[in-house]
């Protein structure tokens, strides 16, 4: 199961051919090549970017709520550009709610599940992908299986157990309950797939023991899958509204997203508030994203093929 | 494989033991006062909750009062979860009737019945929605009820006479007082998403059964609903319900002349108008009748605190209780602006003395209905004939179904899932 | 070497591995498996009782299911269910693979562009249902009315419809999920060695054939996966769909985890909330199993 799927049938003629661009030397015919070359990536650029522009209405939308009065925020028809701005909206938030604690939390909630996460579903997956033992498949089939339940279904029974243990109220339990998730292991273990058995192999060779394996060959080579997974599991901790809901009760405790659904009210709601956080809450997630996705770089995985 | 087995006999076993130590702080402060825990929402954003709470401290100064505070929009799952896990917090504030329903019938809560007693029936409204053979496991506190909203500057020169309407009087003003289009549309009336302001109205006024899966006294509702709709008079139910409109939105931007709603609203005009987001002048009626013979028939939602059954402190708890629904706790709650379930002249003085409450009679009358009928009454079939009558009457609103053919899905689905 | 000290190494061997690969798995299973998969468990058992979260679970043996067989309300969420999952999983799937391959060349802005095509699953949920509802509105609309535009005379209602509200929350939900699974795709694509598209370049294989025969191959463990957890979560879909219609107008767009969710914690039948869990699981269950057969197959 765990063989590497680099294609074997495909077009390659080895790696051993020069490497020399497509006729670096002709001319005519190459020129014109890569005129037309320019001109498509112009264009797609251009389309990219108005993809993007359109996949931002939404958003764009969030950022004009979020200076508007509460009752400009949900009209028919919509208004994009509001009567008056409010800007002060930005600043009211910090002092509606302590949402400077609620940044905290968040932040320590999501950079330790995410600490944690990374590190035993990295782990773990090397158990999966690259050990062989008897059960191994069904274990993994258990773990993956799991994610087929829906949340909503066993929140009671979990709540029951935390709550015997002790750790109702706690900021451990949330860790305890989302750091340990199969989604990191099953991440990991796809990509562990596509290293080459023959690396590790030759390490094995070398004398290295498999944690020794894991931490210096394997771990390093799948940094852009670390980015991915790392970056995942930030967004949607910081993003969960219902498990920190169920399981914090002490406002001191409270995340942005509980925090922020304080503005809804029993019979009525302060949407600018809740869009003036959203977009607050939303600044983080961009800094992880831009830092994040410098790993998805092409080339930056060596094949590691001899 | 041996050794992580013993690691995993080693955890579970450390599971267990710690499973020993239950949560929950303990049930006195280090001064040795009482703590009374109540479960709550919003407790920042919900005056009332605090009026009822610095109203109780000053009364009894040695019970130390901790809200339990937990986000309104998914409160009774939390407090389901919770119980479920055996918490012992002692108050449990029941937001709403089906949620009472809920944790009373699984013996979630104690009897407060000798409390009650101790209540003046006469000026204790809301009660009889509690009795559940004959026990009862919360009292209310708050009594909210529908009424018109009118905006009166809108209206002002039209000399429309609100005070003895007929739902076919109430269509007629709706439609000569839309105006405009486009952005600046005014609609003569604003109608809510809810199936209640259809339903429940239908059925407190003409004393159809909710549950009866009988529900031919929905028709004539239905049929002014439809037809404001489809003359332009009302916002169309799929455009509000789509866009999300909220109808604090359509009444304090001028895009509504008249609204029912709760009495809850009350106080968001008069917090609106305090901080100068809303500048005219507005007013209340009663609901508009079936006929005009001047009585005011109209349907509403208590809500209540209940003592958890696992309370830790039950004596506090149940102190609280008395206070809340008891003429103190009234007059506390009709300070900001909210309509208490208990009422005397005094308090209904406090309660239009608030700054910016309009204080003229066809208000006032607004303010005392002859008869207040539950929205839903309870029983174990309420959430499931909900279910139904919600997913039926958005069909007939957008017009995916007809009113003849909502109404018999209507009758079939309850008689055959609900039974 | 005998042939019996020959097989006690083995043995001695293989013992050795099975530890050394469960102490790799160990420090996250233990937190997985008290946290999660007894907690699974113990959901899957309360399918068969009658159960309301307070009381002691009584045992009914298939009663729960043969009500859910009756009930009509089981059987319209499932359907709806299924048809999401036919919309979700293609679209989401060729819309992420689509967007990670033209994301993956050095661009310039590459950064910021990716950041935008992510962004829809970090906008607030709320935003995203009021702005996609005016979009979609049946009257003033800007997508009916580029569909009248271009001589559609009656376009569809989207939300507001029974027929067409499925639609809308599919085409919403491709929207907002496409950014998570490109991100999967990103990080699959840097596992593909430069040499392989170089080597090829030479051989004179156009972007097409590079992308057939070189990207769709390599990639294929994390299309694996990404297909698994789409099925996955298309089949327990529950945020977007009450945000966006709450099941309606009507049941249209009323999904299993919906139904779960109001059976179980809304009116307390968690022993027949858990049925539809279990059965819930056991189609997800047997789909994933199929993918993974057919996944070792090709690794063949």
């Amino acid at each position: 199961m765990n063989t590497s799927v680099l294609p074997e049938d495909s077009t390659t003629g080895g790696a051993a051919r020069p490497l020399g661009g497509d006729g670096a030397g002709r001319s005519g015919p190459a020129a014109r090549r890569r005129a037309v070359r320019l001109l498509g990536r112009v264009l797609l650029h251009a389309a990219l970017i108005a993809l993007a522009a359109a996949i931002l209405v939404p958003f764009a939308w969030m950022l004009v709520s979020s200076v508007k009065r509460d009752s400009d925020v949900l009209t028919v028809p919509i208004q994009w550009i509001p009567e008056e701005f409010r800007w002060d909206n930005f600043t009211h938030i910090w002092t509606r709610i302590p949402l400077l604690t609620y940044l905290g939390n968040s932040l320590f909630l999501s950079v330790t599940i995410t600490g944690l996460q990374v590190l035993t579903g990295s782990f773990a997956a090397y158990g999966f992908a690259k050990t062989r033992f008897p059960g191994r498949d069904a274990l993994f089939l258990a773990y993956v299986s799991t994610i087929a339940v829906p949340w909503q279904a066993y929140m009671v029974p979990q709540y029951i157990i935390m709550e015997r243990l002790g750790l109702v109220n706690t900021r451990l339990s949330l860790i305890l309950l989302q750091a340990f998730g199969a989604f990191g292991v099953f991440l990991m273990r796809q990509y562990y797939l596509t290293i080459p058995d023959e690396i590790s192999e030759a390490a094995r060779l070398d004398g290295l023991s498999e944690y020794g394996i894991w931490a210096r060959i394997v771990l390093p080579l799948s940094k852009p899958a670390l980015a991915g997974l790392a970056l995942l599991t930030f967004v949607n901790t910081w993003n969960d509204y219902m498990g920190p809901f169920i399981y914090l009760t002490d406002n001191e405790l409270w995340t942005v997203q509980l925090g922020l659904r304080q503005f809804v009210g029993v019979y009525d709601s302060q949407y600018a508030m809740i869009m003036t956080g959203s977009v607050v809450s939303v600044l983080p997630i961009l800094v992880v994203f831009l830092a994040g996705q410098r790993y998805f770089v092409q080339g930056i995985a060596t094949s590691g093929m001899k | 494989m041996r050794r992580p087995a013993k690691v995993l006999t080693a955890a579970i076993a450390l599971a267990l033991l710690t499973a020993g130590c239950g949560s929950g702080g303990s049930d006195t402060t280090a001064d040795g006062k009482k703590v009374l825990r109540i479960a709550l929402w919003n407790y920042d954003q919900t005056p009332e909750f605090k009026a009822l709470i610095d109203g109780f401290k000053a009364k009894y100064p040695d019970i130390e009062v901790r809200p339990v505070d937990i986000l309104s929009d998914d409160y009774s799952e939390k407090v389901t979860t919770m119980l479920a896990g055996g918490d012992t917090t002692d108050v449990l504030t029941m937001k709403t009737l089906t949620d009472y329903a809920r944790f009373g019938t699984r013996g979630q809560l104690q009897s407060v019945t000798d409390e009650a007693a101790k209540l003046d029936k006469a000026k204790y409204g809301g009660l009889d929605a509690y009795d559940m053979d004959g026990e009862y496991y919360a009292l209310p506190y708050r009594q909210d009820f529908y009424v018109l909203y009118y905006n009166k500057s809108l209206l002002k020169d039209s000399g429309a006479d609100l005070s003895g309407l007929t739902w076919p009087d109430y269509a007629a003003l709706a439609k000569q007082q839309t105006r405009g289009s486009g952005g600046s549309k005014v609609y003569g009336t604003y109608q809510h998403t809810w199936r209640s302001l259809v339903q429940a109205i239908a059925a407190a006024q003409t004393g159809g059964d909710l549950l009866g899966g009988d529900y031919g006294f929905f028709k004539d509702q239905y049929a002014m609903a439809l037809d404001l709709q489809k003359s332009g008079a009302a916002m169309p139910w799929a455009t509000a319900n789509s866009q999300k409109v909220t109808y604090k939105t359509m009444f304090t931007t001028d895009k509504t002349v008249m609204m029912p709603m709760g009495t809850w609203f009350a106080a968001v005009l008069l917090q609106e108008k305090a901080a100068g987001n809303f500048k005219d002048d507005w007013g209340m009626a009663p609901l508009p009748q079936l006929t005009a013979d001047g009585k005011a028939t109209t349907f509403g939602a208590p809500t209540a605190f209940a003592v958890n059954k696992k309370a830790k402190n039950s004596d506090a708890a149940r102190k609280f209780l008395s206070f809340a629904s008891g003429p103190e706790g009234a007059a506390a709650v009709a300070k900001i602006g909210i309509t208490p379930s208990y009422t005397d002249e005094a308090i209904m003085n406090t309660y239009f003395s608030n700054q910016g409450m309009p204080s003229d009679d066809l208000t006032k009358k607004a303010m005392h209905p002859d008869t207040v009928k539950l929205e839903m009454p309870i029983s174990e079939k309420s959430s499931d004939v909900d279910t139904i009558l919600t997913e039926e009457h958005q069909l007939v609103m957008t017009g995916e179904k007809s009113l003849d053919a909502g109404i018999k899905e209507m009758d079939s689905r309850v008689k055959s899932e609900v039974g | 070497m005998s042939p019996e000290s020959g097989a006690t190494a083995l043995k001695r061997r293989q013992r050795r591995t099975t530890l050394v690969g469960w102490s790799f798995i160990l420090p996250n299973f233990l937190g997985f498996a008290a946290l999660t998969l007894i907690p699974v468990l113990a959901t899957l058992l309360l399918a068969f009782t009658d159960w309301n979260s307070y009381s002691t679970p009584q045992w009914v043996g298939l009663e729960n299911f043969r009500r859910m067989l009756d009930s009509d309300t089981f059987w319209v969420a499932l359907s709806n269910t299924g048809w999401y999952a036919v919309g979700h999983i293609p679209l989401t799937l060729a819309a992420s693979l689509g967007l990670a391959v033209l994301l993956n060349q050095k661009l310039r802005g590459v950064g910021f562009l990716r950041t935008a095509f992510f962004f829809p699953y970090v906008t607030s949920l709320v935003a995203v249902a009021v702005v996609w509802n005016m979009l979609l509105s049946p009257d003033l609309g800007p997508v009916n009315q580029l569909l009248k535009a271009v001589g559609v005379g009656h376009p569809p209602g989207w939300t507001t419809s029974t027929d067409w509200a499925m639609p809308a929350v599919v085409i919403t939900s491709v929207w907002r999920d496409m950014g998570y699974y490109m991100v999967l795709y990103l990080a699959g694509l840097q596992a593909i060695p430069a040499e392989l598209y170089e080597a090829a370049r030479v051989d004179g294989a156009g972007p097409w054939q590079r992308f057939r025969h070189i990207t769709v191959p390599a990639l294929r463990p994390t299309t694996f996966f990404v297909l698994v957890m789409l099925t996955i979560s298309s089949f327990k879909v529950f945020d977007l769909v009450q945000i966006m219609t709450e099941g309606g107008p009507g049941r249209s767009t009323l999904v299993l985890s919906q139904v779960i969710f109001r059976e179980g914690i809304k009116q307390g039948r968690f022993g027949y909330s858990s049925a539809i869990s279990l059965v819930l699981f056991v189609i997800v269950l047997t789909i994933t199993v199929v993918q993974f057969r057919f996944q070792r197959r090709n690794e063949r």
